[in-house]
């Protein structure tokens, strides 16, 4: 895991680096330019705020965390009752297929990210995890991977944390695979749950940023592919309701 | 070397994320920034106003508390009754300084000291009396969202925000049977298929009593007044504070309340 971090750091720079080049030859400035890692460092320390998307809007990724804890403070007390009227109930069957899939038994150390509610509950960041190397048997996320601003730092973290011999599973929305499903699925996210969201609870925008960040969360291979990145092997993932949700596994071998 | 590549792009990817095509803009709603036409404007699609319409409705009937639902209906329905207000103001003098100078009324534009060394009887001082002994706020009208037309919308402010003052005029408390009684006024008045709406419906949670009392007094005495007074939005109360109410009500034609709420709000 530490060489993927550290090659990609590396590819990163190199581009920069020649990104640096172009500018100073069209302005016409010679100054000799540092090489070698030190250079690369001093390089990546003026670099500006990087931007993500927070639903269909760019922000900053400071912004992003901020903006998505408004979101969950907003919608926390009307949580479940928003979840079966959007989902028409659906989605706690979704929930029991993650859990079939999971089997898990008395003495199952499992950690469930972004979970809300539960038995023992510690409060953490997914991308910092408060936890020591090696230490569960399973790692789930349901519905919570897609809110993460560094979602492969998540999935590192994820890797870390888990026993070798230990499962990951993520449930989380994904891409509609049948065209005319997909008409009628963007037609009630963009036309009703915002709707949902305004009469039931009094929050439009909250509602509103759930379908947008939904559409821009990668697509059932993309993920799979990231997972795989992340150190998991024998990636694989089932799609439900058409594919409005997938559930990805992979193992730490 | 390829896979250097394809694990430094594929963050790239994940955060670029996917954009809909144009021709989508009606299924996935407008987008952020573009077609803003006031802050806080949420566009919204006819589809998306008529189920807020309805959403808005039945949530309000069901939880009368939810003040925020019936704003939405206001808006998502008052399209027409709102250009006609707007026209309404444009033809009055009083009324077309109000649409150009636009005036809030809020705790932070009241000067509440001012107001409150004013003389007993005064328009400003009787509707400070009115929020104190009714614990309400100017502030706690939400701002417009989904009316698409700049214009519009402040008309639909100024409506919310002059709601208030309205008590005051006819001198109705803020329980139901008053918050009715000054529904049937502004039905009268503004042609609001909310204010309509909530004229018909609201009794529906009224004891038997407070019904009777309605129906023989109160509707007859509000329907009156409304149609009697002049279009009440184009008054530039701001200017008015040190009016005594009760030459302001006789300007208006407005008459003195039936007895029967004579006790619910002390009156000078």
């Amino acid at each position: 895991m530490a060489t993927h971090r550290s090659c990609a750091l590396w590819s990163y720079c190199g581009r920069r680096w020649s990104r640096v080049m172009r500018c100073c030859r069209l302005s016409g400035l010679c100054s000799s330019w540092p090489s070698g890692p030190l250079g690369a460092r001093h390089l990546s320390q003026e670099k500006p705020a990087t931007e993500t998307h927070f639903g269909f809007e760019t922000v900053s990724e400071e912004e992003k965390r901020g903006k998505v804890y408004h979101v969950f403070e907003s919608v926390a007390k009307k949580y479940d009752v928003m979840n079966d009227m959007m989902s028409l109930g659906i989605h706690r069957i979704w929930k029991d297929l993650l859990l079939c899939k999971m089997r898990p038994f008395p003495g199952t150390q499992l950690l469930d990210v972004a979970g809300g509610t539960g038995l023992a509950w510690v409060l953490g960041d997914a991308e910092e995890l408060p936890f020591d190397d090696d230490k569960f048997d399973v790692y789930t996320i349901a519905f919570g991977i897609r809110n993460v601003t560094h979602i492969d730092q998540a999935l590192q973290e994820a890797h870390r944390v888990l026993k070798p011999g230990g499962r990951f599973l993520c449930l989380e929305f994904s891409q509609v695979n049948n065209p005319l499903i997909s008409r009628l699925y963007d037609l009630y996210s963009f036309q009703v749950i915002p709707v949902l969201g305004e009469v039931i609870a009094g929050d439009w925008k909250s509602y509103q940023y759930l379908v947008e960040s939904i559409r821009q969360f990668p697509s059932q291979e993309e993920f799979r592919e990231m997972i795989e990145d992340a150190g998991f092997e024998k990636v694989t993932y089932e799609s439900l309701t058409s594919g409005i949700v997938a559930i990805h596994s992979g193992f730490k071998l | 070397m390829a896979t250097l590549l394809r694990s430094a792009l594929r963050p790239l990817r994940a955060l670029g994320g996917r954009r809909g095509p144009a021709a989508d803009v009606w299924l996935r709603g407008a987008r952020h920034g573009a077609g803003l036409l006031y802050p806080g404007h949420l566009p919204t699609s006819p589809l998306q106003k008529a189920l807020l319409a309805a959403g808005s409705a039945g949530m309000a009937l069901y939880n009368p508390y939810r003040h925020d639902m019936v704003a939405v209906l206001g808006e998502t329905t008052g399209y027409y009754a709102l250009k006609f207000l707007r026209d309404q103001m444009r033809k009055d003098p009083e009324g077309a300084e109000i649409l150009q100078k636009r005036p809030r009324i809020s705790l932070s534009t009241l000067d509440l000291d001012k107001l409150r060394s004013l003389p007993e009887g005064s328009l400003g001082q009787e509707y400070l009396r009115f929020l104190d002994v009714n614990r309400v706020s100017p502030d706690t009208r939400a701002p417009t969202r989904f009316v698409d037309d700049e214009e519009l919308a402040y008309v639909i402010q100024r409506y919310r925000e002059v709601h208030d003052i309205l008590h005051t005029l006819l001198g109705m408390p803020t329980n139901l049977l008053g918050e009715i009684t000054v529904k049937w006024f502004e039905a009268v008045q503004t042609h609001l298929p909310m204010c309509i709406l909530g004229a018909l419906f609201g009794p529906i949670r009224l004891s038997a009593q407070s019904l009777q009392v309605l129906i023989s007094e109160l509707i007859p005495w509000a329907v009156q007044n409304g149609h009697r007074a002049p279009c009440v939005l184009n008054l530039y109360y701001e200017r008015r504070w040190e009016q005594p109410l009760r030459a302001l009500r006789e300007e208006l034609g407005i008459t003195d309340a039936p007895t029967c709420m004579s006790g619910a709000w002390p009156r000078p």
